[in-house]
């Protein structure tokens, strides 16, 4: 007679409930969450009969991606059944390790603004730029600048010594020079060029360079002042400084479930419904005419702990769903969120790929 | 003053290996694979991965100081299979899942497109 768990119809199959719990949930209590760390290993619920494998069809048949708002900068998307550590790979990656173009080499020729020249550099270069870099090559310190790594700009301001105001110059000061550089006009007599451009950058690109937002202020000049400049951009990613940064930021949470372990009626209601000030409770009217709190929008929870602050903490708890994560990225550079995303995707395919290949 | 340069994060210098192999002495298969210029970003990931192989009994991964770019990743891995084995395997399904996902999230982009042009 065979006495396998599976066969046994009267027997519970899986895990206890409190265990599942465990499994797929961060409680956050009022002073610190517990059960945070994930269980992969698949012999974890080995002696109470569950598998834990989670092998590649088991992923491809929980896994899900819902994208709930897209617009042109923003974006904000649910991942479940990714493991958190995937999700975190992602935002680094977005964060420093996606290439975007960026101010680098700032040659100046004239400056009597009252920013002094480094400044003046160090606040061009954090200002996108709106080039693909998918188009364009990095530029090493051997090579030479030509049209396919650099990008080259002009600012010529100057404000006239009758005027009666400061003069505020804007980022749409910045002329794209799609020919190269033209400082050896500068000087006359110079033929040496600063950059070596064959063919005219703009049958690389197709579509005019310009800055991502014309109404940064770059300086002020008073009367008499000017700035001449120009400026080299180049390729570059966000590990080595963060203007080559691709989002303002990238971020994610876990899905939150907020769940009564007690109902909670009358004055408790709507004492409970005032204090959340995300309005996640709601009223429910019951036929008796008493009211009862319901949970109406848990995905808006942003774990103040209000509602578990004093002699409510036995009543509500507040969960995390722990492979359910809510992504947003805000995008700062000529991509769009869902083009940085597929970046990221590719660009930890190739992580993985290469310190797998390099093994000898 | 004493900083290493921020490209020295990620550029591989002349002459060492990104991969190094090396097998414990004092333990059965166990080994330890040093991989130069990657960070948490690939170990915490690849750690994670091997913990879901059966046949792996202890895997980790650290890094050994901040300002030395580099990680340290352990594997030990019951007589059925080999450190580099568990490795190997560990990355090869990575792949596997970012390829799904990547897929998943183009398809989910072009559902979201149609519905939000036909909302118009």
């Amino acid at each position: 007679m065979s006495w396998k768990s599976s066969e046994l119809d009267d027997l519970p199959k899986g895990l206890p409930e409190h265990l599942e719990i465990q499994r797929t949930r961060v409680i956050c209590k009022n002073d610190a969450p517990i059960h945070t760390e994930g269980i992969q290993y698949s012999g974890a619920y080995a002696s109470s009969g569950v598998d834990n494998t989670i092998s590649f069809e088991k992923f491809s048949k929980d896994f899900k991606i819902e994208v709930i708002r897209l617009t042109e900068d923003e974006m904000e998307f649910d991942m479940v059944g990714i493991d958190a550590s995937i999700a975190n790979a992602f935002r680094r990656i977005l964060i420093a390790e996606v290439p975007t173009m960026a101010i680098e080499k700032v040659f100046v020729v004239d400056n009597t603004s009252p920013i002094a020249d480094e400044s003046l550099a160090h606040r061009l270069g954090l200002i996108p730029i709106n080039a693909d870099p998918r188009l364009f090559e990095y530029l090493s310190e051997n090579d030479v600048p030509n049209e396919r790594n650099t990008i080259v700009y002009r600012m010529q301001v100057s404000c006239s010594k009758n005027s009666p105001q400061r003069l505020t110059v804007k980022s749409d000061k910045l002329e794209w020079l799609p020919e190269g550089s033209k400082l050896h006009e500068m000087v006359p007599g110079q033929q040496k060029t600063f950059t070596s451009f064959t063919n005219n950058q703009m049958e690389i690109t197709k579509t005019p360079l310009g800055v991502k937002h014309e109404d940064i202020t770059i300086a002020r000049l008073g009367p008499g002042q000017a700035i001449e400049l120009e400026a080299h951009a180049v390729k570059g990613i966000g590990k080595t400084h963060a203007k080559w940064s691709p989002v303002a930021t990238a971020w994610y949470r876990m899905l939150p479930e907020v769940i009564f372990r007690k109902e909670i009626k009358g004055e408790e209601a709507v004492e409970l419904v005032k204090k959340c000030p995300v309005k996640v409770f709601d009223i429910e009217d019951l036929a008796n005419g008493e009211k009862k709190a319901v949970v109406a929008r848990p995905r808006s929870c942003t774990l103040c702990r209000e509602c578990i602050r004093g002699n409510t903490e036995e009543e509500i708890e507040l969960r995390r769903v722990r492979d359910h994560f809510i992504f947003t990225i805000e995008s700062a550079s000529a991509l769009p969120p869902e083009a940085l995303f597929t970046e990221a995707v590719k660009i930890l395919e190739e992580k993985c790929d290469r310190v797998l290949s390099e093994l000898s | 003053m004493n900083a290493p340069d921020r490209y020295e994060r990620f550029v591989v210098p002349e002459g060492t290996k990104k991969v190094s192999y090396e097998r414990d002495t004092k333990i059965a298969n166990a080994a330890s694979f040093t991989v130069e210029r990657e960070d948490h970003t690939i170990g915490n990931i690849v750690r994670m991965q091997l913990h879901r192989d059966p046949n792996v009994l202890f895997a980790g991964y650290k890094l050994p100081h901040p300002l030395q770019y580099k990680i340290l990743v352990r594997i030990h891995t019951t007589g059925q299979s080999t450190p580099t084995q568990a490795y190997n395997l560990a990355i090869n399904d990575l792949d596997n899942e970012l390829q799904h996902l990547k897929k998943g999230f183009e398809d989910e982009l072009m559902r979201f497109q149609e519905r939000h042009n036909q909302g118009y």
